[in-house]
């Protein structure tokens, strides 16, 4: 357990170090907070809009309102765990890689990813974290107090929601790995992230809105080959259990299949990743200087 | 890159002004093609979230209270049809980097370059998006044309060519206001060094604002008469709107003629905003 | 055994080929051709503990690849290389742990935070114990006398100054071999003075090996013992300064000062005249001419005073340089184009 302790340690140091950075330049922290937290009270806007007119996303799929909060909560949840530990290290990544500071990097007597993956913090993007866990605590009051069919909160759900969201993350950041790991090959990658965010775009949506000829295969493909629908629907599902409208919820390992194959997949990705990440190290050949 | 280029242009003949632009706009041209790898990814990753558009719509159109299969005013079919358009608006007034890039020059001094060199900036980096803008096309064409092949089944009807018109006019306006627009917002540079995160905003603002998320008909009228009075919804939901046959008649006249003032406002803003912007910025002596 | 040795190492880059203008723009979208440049070609080289190496070279000549290559950052195309036992590419963190490299053009400090920051940083990352720590930067920071600004932010520090905790930072893990490229680039003569000073200090009192390239001969003839010259990837020379300018300056510069203000005469018989602006004549003297010269000198002119230099260094270098890229027969032209895709 030494190296988990020094290991925690540096990580201590960066993220000290990033709030430092982050308190100097106070002015654009509080701008970059209210720019991000806007972009969720935004969405959230949209949402509220579409309801006026719907029921449920998805015709039977029980993403009511309260539940459908839960499920944005939880999205938030994760992206702004991605966006505030993850994000400002894969864009630094490329640029690191064109101005030859990998160097630097590669020097360090540590572990290559690690010092690459959590170097910086934005300390700014936390305050959407706080604002998810206000909307999830109003989503599972207004669930847990429905007139018909209110939601019972077992303990285990409890323990286990924060566990997959944990998984959710740890998907979330082996993808980004694996991109920005291709900037090594491309040289400037721009598009980065782009492409980030186009791909994870599909994971911020119910997977029931993924339905009819087209749909299917979609959500087949981005369940088993590329998972990215598993990191919210897992966790949002399992807490705000939108089946418990429907006559017969089925089975449990119907419900339960997702969860147990997401861990799989989650260490799947994790290791991936690495070996992307490693694979990728030795074809690094150092901007000229 | 190419400011060498520009630096041997003394003559302010017509000829060789278009000879200069010629040069710029050619080797901006290579410029973005030279990385192939970002370039080819870029162009397909941007039909991907109009897919998830497409089938979110499909889930609140198969749960909605619809009135004639209609929300908003708008079919299913209208809805998809409404956000290909968008992207096609959006091809036009998107002007990824502009803002950024201005800002990063002067921040970084290199903006003496241009007040060096009988170049002008805005000038200069206006044939750079154009060559851009064309390079992008050229790649994008055949997925643009396959894509709305694909989805022909979702376009009720072909407009008429009086609105066909109006509707390349305003793409033509959209991406005129987008880069004056953007320009201004890099400009601001010159009085606050990190323009990051009003870049952001804007971007906030224009995706939730200019339809490019959705169409600006799904506010409450309160709201829609108040986000109409911004420039914003010409960068994403005008043409589509015109497109669709939304916008009909004197209201689509008046529209464009306000698009139009818009526009010139930016141009008039721009330009002002840079010179007084290097007034100040010379006069703390860079 | 050597604390370093290098054998037979290779490294090979391929190169995008850009064909000129819009056309080789629009097919290099397609088909794209590629060269390779030999960076580092069958280099051999040996250094010992505790000797102070400089390389020396014209841009591009494979200098600062091979610090690379020694210090793991890439990988070499083939060859081996041994430090202190490890392979430097295999990026063994107990290797990581034993060396320093300082990259003058490159900034590795948190450009926003006070120096000290990015020294805590290194203190946990290389696991220094706190004793050890707070004992290596007070020696440091006297040494370099950068006490003061240890606490201000980075970009607010001038180049000489950066350039100093840059050092500082490399140096507080007490590396055993320093890597230095080109540590005095754009600084002026007196913070360049500061750093050779130092460097020179520190390197006597620890004892430790460092490996420098730089173009200013001044820092090179100030520090180092040897030098290897490295050209087109090759080694060209290796040996003491003393024995290159042996070798590559066969002439001496001998300046004069004469009592008359009248053209003297039969200058050229002497040597080649450099420049006559009277009272001072300049003359270049083959070496073992320079005595001879001297007392006809004084024969044929009356002279208020006289010297006599070695050619500038850095001229000598350029002779050295001159000579090594004149092509022999043996040498093959380093780029080829090999492939197109």
């Amino acid at each position: 357990m030494y190296w988990l302790k020094r290991y925690l340690n540096i990580w201590f140091a960066f993220l000290r170090n990033s709030l430092v950075r982050d308190m100097s330049f106070r002015n654009n922290f509080w701008l970059e907070l209210i720019a991000a937290s806007s972009w969720v009270v935004m969405n959230l806007g949209f949402y509220i809009l579409v309801y006026q007119h719907t029921e449920e996303i998805g015709q039977g799929s029980g993403w009511h309102f309260p539940e459908f909060l839960c499920f944005l909560a939880t999205t938030t949840l994760i992206t702004s765990v991605v966006q505030a530990f993850f994000m400002p290290n894969a864009q630094e990544f490329s640029e690191l890689i064109r101005t030859g500071g990998l160097d630097f990097v590669l020097l360090k007597p540590i572990d290559t990813q690690f010092l690459v993956s959590f170097r910086k913090v934005s300390w700014s993007s936390l305050g959407n974290f706080v604002f998810a866990l206000g909307l999830l605590g109003y989503s599972v009051w207004k669930m847990t107090t429905a007139e018909t069919d209110p939601l019972v909160l077992s303990p285990i759900i409890c323990l286990l929601y924060p566990l997959f969201v944990l998984l959710g993350i740890v998907m979330m950041y082996s993808l980004m790995m694996i991109l920005a790991a291709t900037s090594i090959w491309l040289g400037r990658n721009q598009t980065l992230y782009d492409f980030w965010f186009y791909i994870t775009n599909f994971s911020r949506y119910p997977k029931e809105i993924y339905s009819g000829a087209w749909g299917l295969p979609l959500q087949y493909l981005f369940l088993f080959v590329v998972p990215i629908l598993l990191v919210v629907n897992v966790p949002a599902r399992m807490l705000a259990a939108p089946f418990r409208h429907q006559e017969n919820p089925g089975l449990w390992y119907v419900e339960w299949y997702l969860p147990i194959f997401m861990v799989g997949a989650a260490v799947v990705s994790l290791s991936l990743s690495r070996a992307i990440f490693q694979w990728a190290l030795r074809s690094y050949r150092s901007s000229s200087s | 890159m190419s400011n060498t280029v520009v630096a041997t242009t003394i003559s302010h003949t017509i000829g060789h002004r278009f000879k200069v632009w010629w040069m710029i706009f050619k080797i901006s041209l290579e410029e973005r093609l030279a990385y192939r790898g970002d370039f080819a990814l870029g162009t397909l990753m941007r039909f991907l979230p109009i897919v998830t558009q497409i089938f979110l719509w499909g889930a609140i159109f198969s749960a909605g209270m619809t009135e004639e299969g209609k929300l908003f005013g708008y079919s299913y079919t209208d809805m998809v049809a409404y956000y290909l358009l968008t992207m096609l608006a959006r091809a036009f007034s998107s002007m990824p980097g502009l803002a950024t890039g201005i800002a990063a020059e002067i921040r970084s001094g290199e903006i003496k370059k241009y007040l060096i060199q009988p170049v002008d900036l805005l000038g200069y980096l206006f044939l750079r998006r154009i060559a851009h803008k064309v390079a992008y096309y050229a790649i994008a064409l055949l997925p643009f044309a396959f894509v709305f092949f694909l989805c022909r089944g979702y376009f009720s009807s072909f407009p008429d060519l009086l609105t066909f018109g109006a509707f390349l006019a305003s793409l033509v306006m959209g991406f005129l206001i987008g880069y004056y627009l953007e320009a201004c917002i890099g400009l601001v540079g010159f009085w606050f060094l990190e323009v990051g995160s009003l870049l952001f905003i804007y971007m906030l603002l224009s995706f939730f604002l200019s339809g490019h998320m959705f169409p600006l008909d799904i506010l409450p009228t309160s709201v829609k008469t108040v986000i109409e009075l911004l420039p914003l919804k010409y960068l994403a939901y005008y043409p589509p709107a015109i497109f669709l046959g939304k916008i009909q008649g004197w209201a689509l006249v008046y529209g464009l003629l306000i698009e139009a003032v818009w526009l010139l406002f930016f141009v008039v803003l721009s330009r002002v905003m840079f010179h007084f912007g290097v007034k100040r910025y010379s006069g703390f002596g860079g | 055994m050597s604390i370093i040795e290098i054998k037979d190492l290779n490294k090979t880059y391929h190169v995008h080929q850009k064909k000129e203008g819009l056309w080789g723009s629009l097919t290099g979208l397609f088909r794209r051709e590629y060269k390779e440049v030999c960076a580092v070609k069958d280099l051999n080289l040996q250094v010992e503990q505790g000797e102070f190496v400089a390389f020396l070279g014209p841009n591009g000549a494979g200098k600062t690849t091979t610090l690379k290559l020694l210090s793991g950052v890439i990988n070499p195309t083939s060859g081996s290389v041994n430090v202190m036992g490890y392979v430097p590419w295999e990026r063994k963190n107990e290797y990581r742990r034993r060396f320093a490299l300082v990259m003058g053009q490159k900034n590795q400090l948190w450009w926003d935070l006070p120096a000290r920051e990015s020294f805590r940083l290194h203190q946990q990352i290389y696991q220094i114990d706190n004793k050890e720590f707070n004992y290596t930067l007070t020696e440091l920071s006297d040494l370099l006398q950068i006490g003061k600004l240890l606490d201000q932010p980075v970009r607010e520090l001038s180049l000489g100054e950066r350039m100093k905790m840059e050092l500082t930072a490399a140096l507080l893990h007490s590396p055993e071999i320093l890597f230095l490229d080109e540590p005095t680039i754009g600084l002026d003569v007196i913070a360049q003075h500061n750093i050779q000073n130092f460097l020179k200090y520190y390197q006597k009192e620890r004892k430790i090996t460092i490996l420098l390239t730089s173009h200013y001969m001044k820092d090179i003839a100030a520090l180092c013992q040897r030098v290897v010259v490295i050209a087109q990837g090759q080694l060209k020379y290796d040996g003491s300064l003393g024995e290159i300018i042996d070798q590559f300056s066969s002439t001496k510069e001998i300046t004069l000062s004469l009592d008359t203000n009248d053209q003297p005469t039969g200058l050229e018989d002497l040597g080649e005249v450099l420049e006559v602006n009277l009272p001072r004549v300049k003359l270049r003297v083959q070496r073992n001419k320079v005595a001879a010269c001297i007392s006809r000198i004084m024969d044929l002119y009356t002279v208020e005073d006289i010297t006599v230099e070695e050619l500038p260094l850095e001229e000598v270098i350029a002779n050295v340089f001159a000579h090594m890229s004149q092509p022999s027969d043996t040498d093959k032209p380093n780029e080829e184009i090999v492939s197109s895709r």
